[in-house]
Parts: C-alpha cells; structure tokens; sequence
C-alpha cells in the first residue's frame, strides 16, 4: 500500500508529505520499491536495464547518467553490467536491483525481504550496503524480513507484524527490554505468544 | 520521454534474434514455394503441350490399322504430340507398364472392330500409373488426351461412311456457342463465373491469412509481455515508479502492434510472392482460353468488383480495430496467467475466435449459413474482418458497417474492462485457476484460518 500498488480500503499514509491515497503519483516520485523475489528483463543487459530504470524517474539526460553511475558503483557488478540479464546469478540480480531501487536517491526505499534465498556474503554485502545508504546519504528504508539477525543489523525501528496485524513498534535495545529478551528473535518469539494467550 | 522510454524497452523486448531470424525463414520459405510452384506449373504445362501417347493394337483389323496410321499420321504433323505403339498381352497392366517403362498406356483390345461393325460401343482399356495423391503430379499420367484423339477418329470414320457433310460434323461435334454472363447486382459482363472465382479466390486468399497472423501474433505477443512481466514480478516494480499505469499499458499495446504489422508486411509480401508465382502462370492460361476479348481484370471493373482507395480505406479501418479488440482481450487474458505454463491454454479463446471464422471464410459464404449459426459467427468480432473484403466486392455495405459498428461497440467493452483491471488491485491479484486457488487467495485463507 505504500508502494501504491494496492490502494487501501480505509486509512490513509503519509510518505514524504504526500497521501498514499490522494497523490499517489507523488509518493511514487519519493519511493522505490523492491519486491521479493524479483527478477529483471532477461533479455536486458544489466547497464540497460538500470538505465531503462532511471529514465522512468527523470527525463534530464544529465540525471540519468548520474543515476546509473551511482548504480554501478553500488552494485558493484563491473563488467558483467554489460552482460544479459538472464546470464546472472540471484545475488547478482539481487545486487542490480538494490542498486536499481537507491541510485535515484528515493526518500523512501522499500525492501522486501532483500536478502532472501542469498548466499551468506552477498547477504552481508548487501546489509552493509543498506546500512552504509541510510547513514551516509540519510535514506529511509522499509524493510521487512523473516530474519531477526538481518533486522537487528540494520533496523533502527522495528515493527512486529504478525497474522496481518501490526503488534508491537520500538527501537531494538526498548523492546529487548521490553521483553526481557537477549536478541530480536526472542523478542519476536514472546509478542507472538502474548498475543496468541489474550 | 518517459512514454518513449517504456516504449523503446518494449521494443526491444519484442524485437529479438529469434523473432528477426523466424521473420526471414517465412519470408524466405514463402518465397521459395512460390518459385517452386511457378515451375512445378509451368513444367505441367510444357508437359501437357507435348503429349504422349502409348497405345497397343490387339485388334490388328483394318479399321485398328488405319486408326493407327492416321494417328501416326497426326504424329508426323505435330511436334507436340509423339505417339508410340506397343506390342502387349494379358492382364497384368503393372507389368505392362514396368516391362515398357511408361506410366500410361491405352490398349485397343480384340473384337474392337467387330462391336464397331455391330454398332455396339467398343471398349477402350486405358491404364495410368498414379504415383501420388497431388494433383499436380498426376496430370501429365492422363491418357484422355489418347482417348480423345481415338474418339476423334472413331467418329471422322462414322462421319465418312455414313455421307455426312463437314459443317454438319462440325455442327455435331460443336453444337452450340456459349456466350456466357455473369450478373452481380444490377451489373453484368460478358464472362464465365468461374473465371471470375479463379481470379478473386487467389486475392481473397491473402487477406484472411495476414489477418489470422496478425491476430494471433499481436494476442500472444501482448499476453507474453503481461504475463512476464506478472510472473518476474517486475510489473510491480514498474508500476510503483512514477509513470502512470495509463502510458505502461499504451507502451505494451503499441509495440505490440508495431511488431505484428512488421510481420504483416513480411507476410504480405512473402505470400504474394507465393500466390503470383501460382496464379500468374495459372490465370495466364485461363484467361487466353477463357475470354474472347475481355479480360478478367476488365470484367471484375464492369461487374463494380474491383475495388477502390475508399473500399481499402475501411478495410484497414476494420483491420485497426480488429488488433484493437486483439490487444484489449490479450491484456484481459495475460493478467489472467499465473504461471508460464498455462501461457498457452490462454491464447486458447482468441485463437477459436480467430480460426472459426477464418476456416468458414475459406470455405463458405458465411451469409449462406443457416440464419442461428450465421448470427453466432456473426456474434465473434473478427468475422467481420474476415467478411469485409466479400462484402464490399458485392455490395453488401450496410453488413460490412454493422460489422464495423459491432467491432466498436466490442473494442470499447473490451478496453474498459482491460483499464478498469489495470487501474485497480486486481491487476497483482487476479489470477484463473481450475480448480487451484492462487497464490494470493491461498495466503489470505491461510492467514484468516490462523
């Protein structure tokens, strides 16, 4: 619903200024989503597709080049940007589209499970590169997970949803406290069953 | 821009090796067929100049002799025709034909002129090898010309023995003069209908194709375009960046037409190839014996046949909205696939749509049908596609423009429910399942269920 892809039955959201519900281009103008499991165009060469991406943000020359240098730089990908689509990996693909979703320096980026079904170290990369994103160019990311140890690394806030229904909000270290919990999966673990009891 | 953007990754998802390669082997294997139907004919057509004649006397009288001699007479007159005799007996026809290595033979068989002398018809025994079942093939194995020519001379020998003049065998032989008409309308011209059929069938064979092709390529092309982009999850990708849905969908539609009226092309100019390669030579000899003085193209004028800037005007109107109507039911049916494998199944109904038509249209007049089957025909849009040419040739306008109205009021049905779909939810919802629920629907049940 943030995304704008589904528009809600009641309530609204507010993202960078903008109502989800009545400037939905607008907020469209501050996001990027990433869904889960995504793929790209096979058929699209890596450097392509990024621009191909670009062009729907702006269309000033100047800020697309600037846009997929950005891109390149964090996907990291080198050489083989120039290769099809189809020839790569998951983490490659996986890399393409985080780069893909932050090179045009949204307000608001939203991950859905960015990681999943990644290697261990494209996995860490690609935290680092969310984590370093949020620090150094001050970008919100929404990002929703089933792996604790990846929100803990990068969350600041974190929301625990659980059977649709958005249970508790708060920083890490409160609700750790909160719960009297040593990590986030425990956290995780004792909301859901308080909630299961009442 | 940003349209231009969409609609050059279209493109180019579209414009493929393989579609460039598999563009140019029809082309070219049209082409090729028409060269080898151009020759395969004209070949047929030498070979039935020169004919030849096997023939073997049984019979051995003086009739048979002089039948024979007058035959080789006509041999030495004519360089087209070589007649050869044989010396045969028995029955085994097969083995007559391989031990002589000729494919036909004609076999003047004993007692021939005694039944002649009774005035009973005498049998003639004619054999012809048949090799296949083309037609083509099978012409030149004919021995009615044979026949023919002995008939002729049967009935020269009767005419001469009973005393009758040369105009009244001639009259005999020819009794009447046709001079045949043909009436379209209030119009009429001085032709045979036939040589009519034989002219417009070649030029009403190529639109029904280009139209059944265009058809098919632009729906899949379409439904593949959603149903990837559905399927790779890309669409949402697409859609939560800021273009509006409106200019994503006009993007797909309109490289999807551009590609399928590429195709078009190659297929029209391929096929016409093909068909001048056939028809040319064909049309060519049925005109010199069909006509005295008119020609057919001339005829098809005087009957109001041909047909005019206007005519072809509202032909490619109807075409336009015939890939209109194609474009919005593929948008429909694409965002209805979810997964890759029942791609196919989905192409199904505009395929069925397509077809029926198209085989009545070959193969009948579809304002002939029975008045129920007629107006269920008439109930799928692109038979009026397929009935616009016929229509116009033979002044049926106001059924080509209710066609034509039908196709709008369809298209603006289609268009709706193909945009009311992509403007709301639906469009990542939405899925047809027999008897499976989708993704979606099984995660909400799971989640309520919990």
């Amino acid at each position: 619903m943030i995304s704008t892809l589904l528009t809600p039955t009641d309530g609204d959201a507010i993202v960078g200024g903008y109502s989800v519900v009545k400037e939905p281009e607008k907020v469209r103008e501050c996001i990027t989503y990433l869904p889960d499991e995504a793929g790209a165009y096979k058929n699209m060469k890596g450097i392509s597709y990024l621009r191909f991406m670009a062009g729907l943000f702006s269309s000033d020359i100047d800020t697309i080049n600037k846009c997929v240098d950005r891109a390149k730089e964090i996907c990291g990908l080198g050489e083989r940007l120039n290769d099809k689509i189809g020839t790569y990996s998951r983490g490659m693909i996986r890399k393409l589209l985080l780069a893909r979703a932050v090179m045009t320096k949204p307000k608001l980026a939203i991950l859905d499970e960015p990681t999943s079904g990644l290697d261990v170290l494209n996995a860490i990369e690609i935290r680092k590169t969310i984590k370093k994103l949020a620090q150094e160019e001050g970008m919100s990311f929404l990002l929703s997970s089933h792996n604790m140890l990846e929100i803990e690394f990068v969350s600041d806030r974190v929301g625990i949803i659980a059977k649709g229904h958005l249970m508790v909000t708060g920083k890490i270290d409160e609700l750790k406290q909160r719960y009297n919990a040593a990590n986030l999966e425990e956290v995780f673990e004792r909301v859901v069953k308080e909630n299961e009891i009442h | 821009m940003k349209f231009i953007n969409l609609f050059k990754k279209e493109l180019s998802e579209l414009i493929n090796k393989q579609m460039i390669i598999s563009l140019i082997a029809t082309m070219a294997i049209f082409m090729i067929l028409g060269s080898v139907m151009t020759e395969s004919i004209s070949d047929i057509s030498e070979e039935t100049k020169s004919v030849t004649i096997n023939i073997s006397d049984r019979d051995k009288t003086e009739f048979t002799g002089n039948l024979m001699k007058s035959l080789e007479e006509l041999n030495s007159e004519t360089t087209e025709l070589t007649i050869k005799t044989f010396e045969t007996e028995g029955d085994d026809y097969a083995a007559i034909l391989s031990e002589n290595d000729i494919e036909n033979i004609v076999i003047i068989p004993e007692g021939f002129t005694a039944a002649l002398d009774k005035t009973e018809q005498p049998e003639l025994i004619a054999v012809s090898r048949m090799k296949s079942a083309a037609t083509l093939s099978n012409l030149n194995v004919d021995n009615s010309s044979a026949i023919a020519l002995i008939e002729q001379s049967i009935s020269d020998t009767i005419a001469n023995d009973t005393g009758m003049s040369d105009s009244q065998y001639k009259l005999m032989n020819n009794p009447v003069i046709i001079t045949e008409n043909t009436v379209i309308d209030d119009k009429s011209a001085v032709i045979s209908t036939s040589s009519i059929i034989s002219k417009i069938s070649m030029q009403n064979m190529i639109l029904p194709i280009i139209v059944f092709v265009l058809i098919m390529l632009t729906s899949q092309m379409l439904m593949s375009a959603i149903s990837n982009e559905k399927l790779d999850k890309t669409l949402e990708t697409l859609l939560s960046a800021p273009v509006s849905r409106l200019s994503v969908l006009g993007a797909k539609m309109l490289a999807a037409a551009v590609v399928a009226l590429l195709n078009a092309v190659a297929y029209m100019i391929g096929f016409s190839k093909f068909v001048s390669g056939a028809s040319d030579t064909l049309s060519e000899e049925a005109e010199s014996l069909a006509n005295k003085g008119l020609t057919v193209d001339a005829a098809l004028e005087q009957l109001g046949l041909s047909l005019g800037f206007t005519d072809y005007l509202l032909v490619g109107l109807q075409l336009f909205f015939t890939i209109m109507i194609c474009l919005s039911i593929s948008l429909i049916l694409g965002a209805l696939i979810n997964d890759s494998k029942n791609a196919q199944n989905m192409l199904m109904p505009i395929m069925m749509m397509a077809m029926v038509p198209y085989m009545i249209s070959m193969m009948t007049d579809i304002n002939a049908l029975p008045t129920v089957i007629r107006l269920l025909v008439y109930a799928i849009p692109f038979t009026h596609t397929f009935s616009a040419i016929p229509n116009l040739m033979f002044g049926n306008t106001s059924l080509f423009f209710i066609g034509l109205g039908y196709q709008i009021i369809i298209f603006a049905v289609c268009i709706f429910f193909a945009l009311r779909l992509f403007m709301s939810d639906k469009i990542f919802t939405i899925s047809l399942n027999f008897g499976q629920k989708s993704r979606y629907k099984k995660k909400r049940k799971n989640s309520e269920e919990e």
